[in-house]
Order: C-alpha cells, then structure tokens, then sequence
C-alpha cells in the first residue's frame, strides 16, 4: 500500500498532522441514457486517488481540462459524494498507520477494543462517517475559493451579507460586531470599509476575487481548496492575489489544494504537486523535484509544452502527446497515458481499442471494411474484414504500430477473419520510486528513472503510422 | 521599415455609452511587414481587441467610432487601400481573403448549427467562386446564378430547388469541387480524416480540434495577414503548443504576416518577432520581442514582467503592480500610467507622453525618455524600486 507515502519533505515542520488524507476516492458520473434514464455507462470522472496534505502546506493539483482535478476538490469539500474511497480529516500519521493496519485485518477477528476504536476514528474523521457535530466542524474548516468569482457570488446580495453570511450560520456573531468583523475582514484581503455595502457587479475581477477569499476566511478555517483562483485575472492582478493568499497561509497557518493548469503558479505557489491525467494520479513529488526531474512523461510533455519567459535552452522538441484525451468512459486500460505516450513501450497496456482508435484516425479507408469485432476481453478480439486482402492489409498496418510488440501471439489470419490477442495488463498503480516520488509510468517504477526518448524502442521509428509518436516530426 | 503591408497610423476608436465616451483605442500606430508577427500584449480592457476588430472594420458603429487615424492595407502591386475609409463592399472583399481573424474561443466563433464542412465552405463561396468553377471544369464566367448558388449552397445559402435547373453532373461536380477544397484545407492544418471532420458538428469535436477548423477556415484563402486574437487561452497547455507551432508552419509556407494578440507574456518571447504593449487604449512601448522582454523600459512593462510568477521568486514575494486599470471613460489628458507608476513626476499628470524612440526599432512613452527642456528638471529620479506588496 502506498497510499501514505510522504508528500514533501519529511524534514519540514511536519509534525505527523495530516489536514486530509484522501484513500483510493474514486467519483464517478452516471451516464444515463433512454426514456427511463437507464444508467448505461459511467464517467470516470476520478478513478483511485490517494492523496495525503500535512498541515500548513500548499498541495498544487495540475492536469488539463477534463482530468478530474476539479471534482477532487469538490469532493475534499464535501460538495460531491465519493462514489468510493475514504476521506480523512485532520489526523495524525499514526492514527493514519493504524487506520491500516486495522481495515487490513478481517472484520471478525477484532478485539473490541479495536473495533471500539476503528468506530471513534470514523466517526470523528472520516467525511460522509462523521458524527453530525464533526461534520459541522468539518464544513467550517473546509472553504472553498472558486474559479470564476463572479458566479460564485450571489449578484443581489450586498459584500456585507456575503461575506458576513458564514458568521451569521453559525451563529457567531450578529448587529454592529458582524459590521465589524466583516470589515476586518475585508480590510485583510485588502479591501475596505467603503465596499460594505456594494454589489458584486460594482467590482473588478481581482476585487470580487479577494471578496470571494474573505467569504472563506471568515470561519477561520484549516484548509481552503482553490479551484484555479487566479486563471480568471490578468497577471498584474494575479500577482496581487497569490500574494495576499501566501501571506494569509503564512499568517494563519492555513493549509491550501490549489487547483490550477498554470504551472509557472503551481511552481510559485505548491511545497509538493501532484500531476492527473484521466482521473487518475501521474506524479506526485515535492515541486521542485517533479519540475527539474520529472518521472512520468506526462509531466515531462506539460512541462515542455510550457512556453517559459527565461527560454530554457534544453527543449527537447520529442516530447509531446499524439491524438486527443480519451474519453473517461472508457479509459484506456494499463497506464492510461500509452495510446499518446511518446515513450511508451510494449508493457504499457496496449489493447485492441488502441488498433481500432488508431485506424479511424489514421486509415479511414480501412476502419470502414471492418465488419464485425468479435471481442473476448480488452486485449483479445477476432476482426471480421469485408475481404481476405483487407484482412492481410490490416495484419501489416498492425505489424507497424507500436502495439505490436505487445502482442501476446502472433497476429492469425483465416480467411477475412483477423484475430489478435495482446498480453493483459492491470491498471497500473502510483508507487514511490524515489523517497517522497510516486509515479505511475510502468516504465519509471522499473527503472526508477523517467524514461527517455532516445533509448525508446525500436519499433517507434516507423514514423508517420505509428499511432504513439504520429506527430513527433 | 518601407515593407509593410499594413500600417496603423494614429488610431482612435471610441464608443459612445450613456456614461461618456470611451477612449478605448487612443492614437495607435503600428506597422507589419510581411511575414513578421507582431504581438499586441495587454491585460484587459487595454484596447488590443478593439484594435483587431478596428482592422477589419468589425467595430459596430454605433456605438463605436472611428474617431481619427487610417489603416492602411498594401496589395502586392504596390497600391493602398484605407480600410477606415473604405466601403462596406470593398471591406467584405478584404475579410478572409487578405486579412483573416482567428477568435479566443473557438466553441462560440463556429455555428453549432452547421458541420463544419459548410462552415469552411462558406469562405470559398465568398471569395474563390473562380478556383472552385475551374476545378469542376465549368467556365465561371459563363457560369450563371444556378450553378454559383450551389457553390455557396455548400455554405448552407439556398434550398435545393437549384438543382433542377442546371446540368445534375455539373452540380454534383461543383460540389465535389468544393468539398475538395475544403478537405484540403483542412488537411493542411493537420486533421486526421478530414472528410470524416466536415460531416460533423462544432460539438463533436475537442477544443484543439475547434481551433484547428478556425486556423483552416482563416488561412483557406491565403491571407496576407492573420490577426490572431489570443488563439490558445481556451486550450490546455499541450495543445495551445501544438496550434502555435501549426500557425508558425503555415507563417513560414506562406511568408504572411501575423499580429498576435495575447495577454501571456511568456507566448511572445517564443513565438513573436516584434511586441506592442498596450495600456488603457494606448502603447507605451513597442520593439523586437527579446528585446523589450529582457530589458523592458516603461514602468507597466517593468511591472507585468516582474508580477509573472518564475521559479526564482520566492511565494508571497511576487512584484505587483498596485492599483488597478484606470477607466477609460473620457480620460483626462496625462499618462494613464501616472497613478500606479512609482517614478510618477507631476508632468505626468499634467500631459500625455508620446512614443519616443530610445533606439532604432524602439520606441516607449514615456516622460522619462522625452529629451526634453520642459521636463528634463521636473523628472526625478526613480523613487524606489518595484515595491513589493504584502
């Protein structure tokens, strides 16, 4: 189990006091389909993350749209239920250890003690298993800053019941101290006694934004999730905020998920990052380790795909993605990155939806003489082609991709009949390869180093109808 | 430079609001020669959109007005045409056959109603009636109202009542002519399976993919200059660096020029030749991209540059500039910069500096740069340094 593997450094001030610690949360979607909004399918929106935030630092979540990093933070916020998983809240690392060591053990054979015990830390701990009075403290000490300010604010409502709001639901204060204490905390984000009594429409987008700040400070909480705080502002602007929001961390000891696309912000503003990808977690490591030394090659492609104002000399122009994100309906199975990995090898999870994406995108002519694909598993199928040549023309084109290697058996043709069985794989798991590093490249965990372009395989030469490096000239 | 292809000469655009008038472009001058980028940064509000859209006389009149200035467009046989000045008819000429826009966000800039293949097509029925004809072998100047109502039918114009009239090969040839030069196109920019793309819709297909469909519709009629209006902000990072290397092919295979606009200061040192800052409707300073990044001389320049957060600055620790955008509703007549500026000097809310030009190729607007007897013991010293806040 690496799921409490150390985020960050182990020297730092961390004194074993865990904010969150997320277990195998998985969130998915229902897709519904039909008159009776029959569940057919699920969006694996997050898929097996396990995460842990020790207190007063900055986690920076980083992915590209769609990888699942925003309802992470909705569901560390309590905003959508975990389809699965475990969320923890505020524990201690051997609370944490011993959480393990008693979930691994069969229910039966628990002392009382034990089993007295587990039922204490859910029901002071666990989100969804907390006692009513710990949940309300939870939702105290769990705000949330989102992206688009101005939605977030109720446009008839006046700064001084927005902000004042939280205090008055929790009964804190009331009359002249609420005035006074909203105005000091507008004063802390820097704004002032002038704008009590404004709109929200009245207000810039960096204002609104400090508005929205103020909102989740009012309860004095332990831990804000930023959901892309600044990637609505102009840069100038931006500063402004990442500095108010680093003085109040250092200030209240406050403890922070930034969720951002931005890397040069992330970089600026997270102790430890962790990279997503299709629900799932990449790489996770202290940020200035993952960015000088990234072990997963998706950080690597974000990282060189960053335009930089210092101009890095070492470019390597080889890294980058092929094809589109797939869809999280149907995630790719093995290492989820291989169908657009630049590095990827035969042991990343090739399957037969990879041969048939790779068709339609790149041989048309030839996806369409497909008549019927008689599927086993995922890694095994027989393909009806329309004629004996096709089926011959669709041995070669797959004798081309880098899928080949994977195959199990040779590829059978009888007749127009094409069967193909490639080795199966499981989904990969994040594991620590490095004190504090965790990745999820198959490669990496062999090695212990992130794979690198040139001593890439063989088969990845055959430029141009190879699905994995299609646009690598 | 006597290359150029299109030249701003002290543009003005204001629009007229029940509150006042709004200065948002305010004596803008630039020039682009083929083949060059030239970028316009600025935050929002500063006017670098309005600038494009005043290019290609897109800005609504009213409430919008062009209150001074030209626009020069230079053909390849050496004649001008003022497109502040020219009429409608010439200007629909000029759109996406000379000068092409690419918007922000490529989800609202395609008709969701339409496949893609009729949006593209919709440019060649505009301006390339000629090219289309000659591929499906028919003489275009014989051509009559029919057989062009097709061509344009591909862009989704008339009802198929057309048909009967002219010959059905001909028909089915002018359409497979135009379908051509629509797979073509969009073959250009890098789409997979460009036939299996124009039967669908803007909704089936990824932001990068959109984009891609906005790049082939603007380029398809080869353009002299591509106005860019921040092209990637809607895409994730992978993406936004293959669409930009895709527009610097295409740069590079057709010599045309291009004007980037962009709030991302770290895209302009990659992928720009020359750069305008622009500030409440005005630039302040202009010259070749490394340049002004490495060694910015207004105050606003100093101060954007220094608020992008590098791996070098410590958190919290990030320069900002204090205040906010002035408002631009009849501005007073002094540097709009004066108010956040921390060498402000009182002749900089006295008077507007104007472009001065401190080296060949670069020019900043600022006082401090003007050698001038009227100033020179007014302007003191740089106060402090950029404070930092917090």
């Amino acid at each position: 189990m690496t799921a409490h593997a150390t985020l960050g450094p182990m020297s730092s001030a961390d004194d074993g006091n865990i904010v969150m610690a997320l277990k195998d949360v998985v969130v998915h979607y229902p897709v519904k389909e039909g008159v009776l909004q029959r569940v057919v399918d699920f969006v694996r929106a997050v898929d097996g993350v396990s995460l842990t935030i020790p207190r007063g630092q900055t986690l920076g979540l980083v992915g590209e749209s769609g990888c699942g990093k925003t309802t992470l933070g909705k569901v560390i916020a309590g905003l959508v239920p975990a389809t699965s998983g475990e969320i923890w809240f505020n524990v201690t690392r051997q609370d944490l250890d011993e959480l393990d060591r008693l979930q691994r053990s069969v229910p039966g054979e628990l002392s009382k003690v034990e089993r007295e015990r587990l039922g204490q830390l859910q029901s002071k701990h666990r989100l969804g298993g907390m006692a009513k009075e710990a949940h309300r403290r939870y939702r105290r000490n769990c705000q949330v800053v989102f992206q688009d300010a101005f939605a977030s604010l109720n446009p008839r409502q006046l700064v001084r019941d927005i902000v004042g709001r939280p205090l008055r639901v929790y009964h804190e204060v009331s009359g002249k101290d609420l005035d006074r204490q909203v105005v000091d905390l507008l004063d802390q984000v820097g704004l002032g006694a002038q704008h009590l009594l404004r709109y929200p429409h009245q207000f810039s987008g960096g204002q609104r934004q400090r508005i929205s700040i103020a909102r989740a400070l009012a309860l004095n909480p332990e831990f804000i999730v930023l959901d892309e705080p600044t990637s609505a502002l102009d840069v100038s602007v931006q500063a402004q905020i990442l500095n108010l929001l680093a003085d109040l961390q250092k200030e209240r000891n406050l403890t922070y998920l930034f969720i951002t696309h931005d890397l040069g912000v992330v970089q600026h503003m997270a102790d430890t990052i962790a990279v997503m990808y299709l629900g799932r977690i990449a790489e996770t490591g202290p940020t200035a380790a993952v960015f000088n030394d990234p072990l997963h090659p998706y950080t690597r492609v974000l990282r060189e795909s960053n335009p930089s104002l210092d101009g890095d000399s070492d470019r390597d122009d080889g890294w980058r993605l092929s094809g589109a994100v797939p869809s999280p309906v149907d995630p790719p199975r093995g290492c989820r990155l291989h169908p657009r990995c630049p590095v990827a090898a035969d042991e990343c999870g090739w399957q037969i939806d990879d041969v048939l994406h790779h068709l339609e995108e790149y041989n048309p002519g030839l996806f369409d003489s497909i008549g019927r694909v008689d599927r086993r598993d995922d890694f095994s199928a027989k393909v009806d082609m329309t004629s004996p040549e096709q089926a011959c023309q669709l041995r070669d084109a797959v004798t081309e991709l880098p899928a080949h290697a994977a195959l199990a058996e040779p590829i059978h043709v009888d007749g127009s009949v094409v069967q193909m069985t490639f080795k199966p794989v499981s989904d990969v798991e994040v594991m620590e390869v490095r004190p504090g590093r965790l990745t999820s490249c198959v490669r990496a965990q062999q090695t212990g180093m992130s794979p690198s372009i040139a001593a890439r395989p063989e088969i990845k030469s055959t430029e141009g109808m190879s699905h994995a490096s299609n646009s690598d000239t | 430079m006597s290359d150029w292809l299109l030249k701003v000469d002290d543009l003005s655009v204001r629009f007229s609001g029940s509150k006042g008038v709004t200065h948002a472009v305010d004596g803008v001058s630039f020039e682009v020669s083929p083949g060059e980028t030239l970028a316009l940064v600025g935050e929002t509000g500063c006017g670098k959109s309005v600038t494009a859209r005043a290019i290609m006389r897109l800005v609504p009149e009213p409430p919008g007005i062009y209150e001074s200035g030209s626009i020069l467009l230079r053909s390849s046989d050496g004649s001008t045409v003022d497109i502040a000045l020219a009429d409608q008819d010439d200007v629909r000429r000029i759109r996406g056959d000379r000068i092409s826009l690419i918007f922000q966000d490529p989800g609202k800039a395609l008709n969701p109603s339409l496949t893609i293949g009729r949006q593209v097509a919709e440019v060649f029925g505009e301006h390339r009636l000629g090219m289309i004809f000659e591929a499906a072998g028919l003489d275009a100047s014989k051509a009559g109202r029919v057989p062009r109502r097709i061509v344009q039918q591909r862009a989704g114009v008339v009802s198929k009542t057309g048909y009967g009239i002219i010959h059905r090969s001909a028909a089915r040839r002018l359409r497979r002519a135009v379908d051509d030069a629509v797979a073509g196109a969009l073959a250009e920019t890098g789409i997979p399976n460009p036939r299996k793309i124009m039967s669908s819709y803007p909704h089936e297909l990824s932001g990068g993919m959109k984009q891609r469909v906005m790049i082939a519709q603007a380029l398809a009629c080869d353009p002299d200059l591509l106005i860019a209006d921040e092209p990637t902000t809607a895409l994730d990072v992978t993406i936004q660096a293959r669409i930009l290397e895709l527009i610097g092919e295409m740069q590079e295979r057709r010599r045309m020029a291009i004007i980037y606009i962009t709030h991302d200061l770290s895209l302009v040192r990659e992928f720009t030749h020359r750069v305008a800052v622009m500030y409440a409707g005005r630039i302040v300073e202009t010259g070749p991209s490394l340049d002004v990044l490495a060694n910015p001389q207004h105050p606003y320049t100093q101060g954007l540059l220094a608020s992008i957060p590098r791996s070098g600055t410590a958190r919290g620790q990030l320069s900002a500039i204090p205040g906010s955008v002035p408002q631009l509703i009849s501005p007073p007549p002094q540097c709009h910069f004066a108010e956040r500026c921390p060498w402000a000097a009182p002749v900089c809310h006295k008077l507007s500096p104007v472009l001065t030009e401190i080296e060949p190729g670069r020019a900043v607007s600022c006082w401090r740069f003007h050698r001038n007897d009227l100033v020179a013991d007014e302007m003191p010293e740089p106060a402090s340094e950029w404070v930092t806040q917090g």
